[in-house]
């Protein structure tokens, strides 16, 4: 399986619903963190229908914008 | 200034707060303001529907509780709890329908009993059940996708415990605040904390040193607690302390399992771990509180170690996109209040301060001009508060006697006072606010300077000029037309 959102082949199922119930399962992208239900909407489920703005297919996940910068190591004493 | 006016039903007392959400049910429902949506409803979208459905209605959405949702029958999901003016007056012990001045200063009269006591317990009720093995979030707690290209399933109403690694045994300085969490994997999760948040000086201390930064997440927090997680305190305050204050008795906590932090004892739920220190993974989009999605970010990870509730445990969630939210009543109020007192401190000409408008970028001040010129030094004080710094870029400032929570008033006054070319200031080049997307490059931004006040001298004054007066008999009026229209309403 493909994930929706990045293309990666690293998905995998981290989820059945918990009730027993067989509703939906959940999974989950290693590769970009996306994560979704089964049962959601088609508009959200199927990379064709989903916004381009909201894909990541080819994207360099590598280089995303950092808001709290990794600060310099600093060196204790002993 | 005062009036509570709630009773407890088991106890007769007078209540200022609510010791856990459980105690605060039975008060939101004999108003009004708790709805039970008892039949089987879909995660998304319907419980979306709700969560953007309630979170709309500013002056008196209900609360919703939801335990029938599919997949996750049984347990409980409680949205909304502070979505309203009507329920944060009834989470602070006042009449659903008080004016949001005057709970404004209700609450900020009760601001000045800062430091309340805080208790420690043992065997508290957020510990009844324990995980530590085979974490899995998914199952644990009733997950929703808030807004629909959200990158996953968000805690939007998470409670986040941190401690200074360098200076661990300061109590106040132990912070707690609401920040996003993204769940990624089982027992994972993602975290948005800025440099300029309090937790953010706690993450660059550990990872300056190279350590995990043990955290502790807290959701179905006591509604004070939430409240002050979403406040914007100074750094050396603490927010369990203004609990204890507000609420008229010490805030219950307890240590912990894994870590030395100290976490409310009547949570529902905490999720303990850690930071992990030096690495970033990608993170986001989440619909925001500018009412956009925030873009994908490389942001800080944390792993979690053990999850401990309460017996039958309840899940908190709340609506963040477009205004108007719960984000933006929580948060609204207590950044209000907060800056306010930071601004009187100096300034005590300053009578009144809103910044419920998406979380303060732009906030309206009410202040006596105590000379030409003087408003305009009000707005440099506010843009120099730590969350003023980079949250209030449009600052406008209205006369003592103009309510800032009045839409009318606020606008008559930018429409009768404001001469551009000596009123209006621009600061070029200043901090701003990531998440807002007119900030570019994020992070970056500007101030913009209204000054709606009256002038005083030396700076010319306006042509003279008489105000029309309030009119006294329109009290008594105006009570005879409620009751009418109240009449009205039961008969049909």
């Amino acid at each position: 399986m493909k994930c929706i959102r990045c293309d990666d082949d690293g998905v995998r199922q981290v989820a059945k619903a918990p009730d027993g119930s067989n509703a939906w399962e959940v999974f989950y992208c290693e590769h970009c963190n996306f994560s979704w239900r089964s049962s959601e909407e088609p508009e959200v489920l199927t990379p064709e229908k989903r916004p381009a703005f909201f894909q990541l297919k080819g994207v360099d996940l590598t280089n995303l914008l950092q808001p709290c910068p990794i600060p310099p190591l600093k060196v204790t004493e002993g | 200034m005062k009036v509570l006016e709630e009773v407890d039903a088991t106890t007769g007392k007078e209540v200022q707060g609510y010791k856990d959400l459980r105690t605060l049910l039975p008060a939101l429902e004999a108003n009004g303001q708790l709805l039970r949506v008892t039949k089987d409803i879909s995660p998304e979208p319907g419980v979306r529907g709700y969560l953007r459905a309630a979170s709309a209605m500013e002056n008196d959405g209900p609360a919703v509780m939801f335990n029938n949702v599919v997949g996750y029958r049984g347990k409980q999901l409680l949205i909304n709890t502070h979505g309203s003016w009507a329920n944060l007056a009834l989470i602070f012990g006042r009449k659903r329908q008080t004016p949001v001045q005057d709970l404004f200063y209700d609450l900020s009269d009760r601001w000045d009993r800062y430091p309340g006591e805080v208790k420690w317990v043992k065997n508290a009720p957020c510990q009844e059940h324990v995980i530590k093995e085979n974490i899995n979030l998914y199952d644990i707690l009733p997950l929703v996708r808030i807004n629909p290209f959200d990158a996953g399933f968000f805690l939007s109403k998470a409670s986040v415990i941190s401690r200074d690694v360098t200076d661990p045994d300061t109590f106040d300085t132990q912070n707690i605040g609401m920040y996003r969490i993204q769940v990624q994997g089982p027992d994972t999760v993602g975290l948005q904390a800025l440099p300029f948040h309090d937790m953010g000086i706690h993450l660059k201390r550990a990872e300056e040193l190279n350590k995990p930064l043990p955290v502790a997440i807290c959701l179905g927090a006591p509604p004070t607690v939430s409240f002050f997680a979403s406040s914007c305190l100074a750094y050396d305050e603490s927010e369990y302390k203004f609990v204890g204050a507000l609420n008229g008795e010490p805030l219950e906590v307890t240590k912990a399992l894994t870590t030395d932090l100290d976490v409310p004892a009547y949570s529902e739920y905490v999720l303990e771990g850690y930071v992990i220190p030096r690495q970033r993974f990608p993170e986001g989009p989440f619909g925001e509180f500018p009412g956009s999605y925030s873009g994908v970010r490389a942001q800080n990870r944390i792993k979690i170690t053990a999850v401990t509730h309460r017996t039958n445990p309840i899940m908190e969630t709340l609506y963040i996109g477009r205004p108007w939210t719960e984000h933006d009543c929580i948060d609204g109020l207590a950044t209000s209040i907060t800056l306010y007192k930071q601004l009187r401190q100096t300034m005590p000409e300053v009578t009144a301060l809103n910044a419920t408008f998406n979380h303060g970028l732009t906030v309206i001040i009410a202040t006596k001009n105590r000379f030409g010129g003087f408003a305009k030094s009000v707005a440099f004080r506010l843009a120099s508060t730590p969350h003023g710094v980079s949250y209030a870029k449009n600052i406008i400032l209205v006369d003592h006697d103009v309510d800032p929570f009045n839409f009318t008033a606020v606008m008559t006054a930018l429409s009768t006072r404001v001469r551009a070319d000596k009123d209006v200031a621009i600061i070029t080049n200043t901090p701003g606010m990531p998440l807002d997307p007119s900030s570019e490059p994020p992070g970056m931004g500007n101030k913009l300077i209204i000054d709606a006040t009256t002038p005083a001298p030396p700076d010319a004054v306006l042509r003279e000029v008489r105000m029309v007066d309030p009119v006294p008999s329109a009290k008594e009026a105006e009570v005879i037309i409620r009751k009418f229209q109240e009449e009205f309403l039961k008969k049909k």
